[in-house]
């Protein structure tokens, strides 16, 4: 039952990768792009991982499909009636070598759902699954680690995101506005 | 758009207005929802924020990002990130006043303190995130309806 349903869903996530690529009009790649989050939020959600798609539903199909959409409109669009990238030989060549040698580590990697994985039988995951709710008083496990155990990682995340708008701000101001 | 075909940036329309006003309340307390509720379900501070700023945006495509923008200046937005940031760093040092260490909830002697601890943190992350992609997407649209898509 589960299975035609992923393979549905991870061809459509990586159809939609491939036309993102190819696509010659950047507004259309910009909605295969969207696409793709969207399929990969409805990925992570099948895999129990609600946070993530949450994360990628909100940033990834959202905010940066809008993003870059006001990005484009200060673009020029392709003259020309091609639909499709003209594909140059090089970067492919590059992009095979880079995949075929991540594809070698695949056997390496745990299956997905191995009950005796490292990330699930780890005595980290168990010390975390064990006592966080004890802790911390939060029944979400994710926020738990986000915000109690790694709290002041989440500080360097969230200073990440400042220091990175204010740097985006600070060069756009120098164009229009205020 | 620039080029070959140029379309108004946009469009008044009665359609969108009206659903846009039915429907971005709903969508801006989802955010808070997100935020507030991370510590039980799904969601925290990044997802929440950029839901609650998306109420926003959506508010600028129905009503016309320049109007949007005089309504919602600069200010607010960057007080938001502040606020933000202040809350985090403060809960975190108030966890060294009273006594515990940095980040360090249970300092605080408050029953439930570290989920009310953690709840405060996620807002702070909300309005940061929100704050930030909020001015990212008035300062990157700013000035193209005006002038029908061209700016410079």
């Amino acid at each position: 039952m589960e299975l035609p349903l992923y393979a549905a869903l991870l061809t459509f996530v990586v159809l939609a990768a491939i036309v993102a690529v190819f696509l010659r009009d950047i507004l259309s790649s910009i909605i295969a792009l969207a696409g793709f989050s969207f399929g990969a939020a409805i990925v992570y959600v099948l895999l129990s991982a609600p946070d993530v798609a949450l994360t990628e539903a909100a940033v990834g199909a959202g905010a940066t499909t809008v993003l870059f959409l006001v990005t484009i409109v200060k673009t020029v669009r392709p003259s020309g009636e091609r639909i499709f990238e003209r594909i140059r030989w090089g970067p492919v060549a590059l992009v095979t070598a880079l995949f075929g040698g991540l594809l070698v580590t695949l056997p390496s990697l745990p299956r997905v759902g191995d009950p005796a994985a490292p990330v699930t039988a780890g005595e980290v995951t168990t010390y975390y699954l064990e006592n966080a709710y004890p802790e911390t008083g939060v029944e979400n496990v994710v926020t738990a680690v986000l915000a109690a155990y790694r709290g002041f990682d989440t500080l360097g995340e969230a200073t990440v995101v400042i220091a990175a708008g204010i740097a985006v701000l600070i060069v756009l101001r120098r164009e229009v506005f205020v | 758009m620039s080029g070959t075909d140029n379309r108004g940036t946009y469009v008044e329309s009665t359609i969108i207005m009206t659903t846009i006003r039915l429907v971005s309340p709903f969508v801006f307390a989802y955010g808070l929802f997100v935020m507030f509720h991370g510590a039980e379900s799904a969601g925290g501070g990044f997802q929440g924020g950029v839901i609650a700023a998306a109420s926003l945006i959506l508010v600028a495509f129905a009503f016309g990002i320049e109007p949007t923008r005089e309504w919602i200046t600069d200010g607010p937005a960057r007080t938001a990130i502040a606020v933000g940031a202040f809350t985090f760093v403060g809960i975190g040092l108030g966890g060294i006043v009273v006594g515990g260490r940095f980040l360090e909830y249970e300092a605080y002697g408050i029953h439930h303190g570290t989920k009310y601890g953690i709840e405060l943190v996620e807002l702070g992350i909300g309005a940061i995130v929100a704050g930030v992609i909020l001015s990212l997407f008035m300062n990157l649209a700013a000035g193209f309806t005006e002038d029908g898509g061209e700016q410079e």
